[in-house]
């Protein structure tokens, strides 16, 4: 590995993790914004003890007790968007590691080159974790530049701390998305599928959470947004291994996109 | 002479798909490309050239057979390999955003060895007349094909595989691209080229193989290939040309193919010259002219089936 493909990958993407990040640290912000007015706080508080708890799960919360502390608010508010849109990053960027090369056919060029394919994928791999990285970090800086900007009366470590657990299910969407491609080699059909997991995961961890029972958490025990942990870090109980199980996954898949890709023919 | 051989194919076969439907793509393909010879891959679109090309660089994987390169296996020893060779695929794409010079810059840097690269990179653009600062989406498919060149030679390979080379290149730049294959011939490096412009091929190659639905129907050196038996006669007369003559030329079993329009006559010729002289000797003749056949000629005669009668 010499780290030329990863280096030339992190220098073409910076600027895309850069206004990927400001975007989505600019939303944290706004929202950090709305949450030093304590009303408006003490209003979804209000609201949220009069739903059924089903729907307060469709809304993003299990109960309405998160809404009595400012970083529950935040953390209920944001999180399970951020997790969303770093899906959609992550779906990009697992296009972006060999899909979209080889379905314009600049992969024949570059695998031309004295690269194995596993290292190629490998590099690949790594500057794309590393971009996702910086998108969840600087999601996670504004917001808590803006909460020690206005004085936020909050825990900020929580809410900084639940902004940064986004990133093993990142991992996750990134790594399914080369694996599918890997296995379809047509972008579109790989596009389809890995948009079914996402969407799929999404609907399973609100559904799941809606109710009880053996199927409701068969499904929540499979989305990996079950494992994103913001609810968790708030209320203490966040346990690291739902994040060690997300970078196993991550790290399986991998290895079984490698050995794929390193046995199949390029191009479509 | 195939264990010095630098590319060494022995019983390659790919099929795509199974079943009903799959596809044979090459058809227990054989064949050498020795030392210091510009190899012509001559066959139709569909023929099976891109797919021998892309077994070589190991993007595609055989079938069946095994493909050799400097000795070393063409899968198992594919990283080595590729620092040996440049390439030059028939559909060039490359990152649209960049300039050719970033590209040729990244090119090196995963070849190792930027300065020396990037300063032949540079020298080979100028004689091939690439401007590197623009953009690749904005240069035109010609210099596309230039900066394609300009990658695949510019680390001096051993062996050069080059799928169309001089698709979309004007006239002086071919002139200067067979420049530049005899010079790499000169240096006792090897060119492995497919074409379907048979002058070119004729024009630089020392050998050539013929390729047919996936199978290999020749191979042989560019001259023999031309050496066959046929020739195209033109007769100019100074009148249209007389019914008898007409009769008489189409009688002749050695002549086929005549044509007749006005005053002047063609037709293919395989066998002596005497019958035909006195048939055309009825009529008065002004002009009389022999034609070689093209590689063209020899290349639909092998299409049609009848390469080895030809």
């Amino acid at each position: 590995m010499s780290g030329v493909i990863l280096g030339n990958t992190l220098r073409i993407a910076w600027k895309q993790m850069l206004y990927w990040g400001l975007g989505l640290g600019i939303l944290g912000a706004y929202i950090i914004f709305i949450a030093s007015n304590s009303d408006i706080v003490q209003g979804y508080a209000d609201l949220f003890d009069s739903l059924p708890p089903a729907l307060m799960n469709v809304l993003g919360a299990s109960g309405s007790e998160l809404f009595r502390t400012t970083e529950g608010w935040v953390v209920t508010i944001l999180v399970s968007e951020l997790a969303l849109f770093i899906s959609v990053y992550a779906v990009m960027a697992g296009l972006a590691i060999s899909a979209n090369e080889e379905q314009s056919g600049i992969l024949d060029v570059v695998l031309s080159l004295p690269i194995s394919r596993r290292a190629f994928l490998l590099e690949r791999w790594l500057a794309y974790a590393l971009l996702a990285f910086g998108i969840v970090l600087i999601s996670a800086l504004l917001p808590t530049l803006t909460a020690i900007g206005v004085g936020l009366d909050a825990d900020i470590g929580i809410i900084a701390a639940s902004i940064m657990a986004v990133y093993p299910g990142a991992l996750v969407v990134i790594a399914a998305t080369v694996l599918l491609s890997t296995l379809f080699r047509r972008r579109i059909a790989a596009i389809g599928a890995v948009s079914a997991f996402v969407i799929g995961s999404y609907m399973a961890s609100i559904l799941g959470g809606a109710a009880s029972g053996f199927l409701p958490d068969l499904l929540e025990a499979l989305s990996y947004f079950s494992y994103v942990g913001g609810e968790s870090i708030v209320s203490g109980e966040y346990e690291p291994t739902g994040a060690l199980g997300l970078l196993a996954a991550a790290g399986l898949a991998f290895v079984l996109s490698a050995h794929l890709f390193d046995r199949r023919d390029i191009g479509t | 002479m195939a264990a010095s051989a630098v590319i060494d194919i022995k019983g390659l076969s790919k099929i795509y798909g199974s079943g009903g439907k799959s596809l044979v793509a090459l058809d227990k393909l054989t064949l050498q490309v020795e030392p210091g010879e510009i190899f012509g891959y001559l066959g139709p679109n569909g023929a099976g050239k891109t797919t021998t090309i892309r077994v070589l660089l190991d993007l595609i994987r055989p079938s069946s057979g095994s493909a050799t390169i400097f000795g070393m296996d063409a899968r198992q020893q594919s990283v080595a390999i590729h620092q040996r060779i440049g390439f030059l695929p028939g559909e060039l794409n490359l990152w649209q955003g960049r300039s050719g010079a970033q590209v040729i810059h990244y090119v090196a840097s995963v070849r190792g060895g930027v300065k020396s690269i990037v300063k032949q990179a540079e020298e080979l653009a100028a004689r091939l007349k690439l401007d590197t600062s623009k953009k690749v989406r904005d240069l035109s498919s010609g210099n596309k094909r230039k900066l394609g060149l300009v990658i695949a030679m510019m680390h001096s390979p051993d062996l050069l595989i080059l799928d169309e080379p001089t698709s979309g290149l004007d006239p002086l730049v071919q002139q200067t691209f067979h420049e530049l294959m005899n010079e790499y011939r000169d240096k006792g490096k090897t060119v492995f080229l497919s074409s379907h412009v048979l002058s070119e091929v004729q024009a630089i190659c020392d050998r050539v193989g013929i390729l047919r639905d996936g199978d290999l129907k020749a191979v042989q050196s560019v001259d023999a290939l031309t050496n066959v038996k046929f020739r195209w006669v033109h007769v100019q007369f100074r009148d249209d040309v007389p019914a008898e003559v007409a009769q008489g030329l189409r009688g002749l079993a050695a002549v086929s193919e005549f044509n007749a329009d006005g005053c002047h006559a063609r037709m293919r010729l395989q066998g002596d010259f005497d019958p035909l002289l006195r048939t055309i000797a009825a009529g008065y003749v002004e002009q009389l002219h022999v034609e070689e056949p093209t590689l063209e000629d020899i290349f639909l005669a092998y299409y049609s089936g009848g390469g080895e009668d030809a």
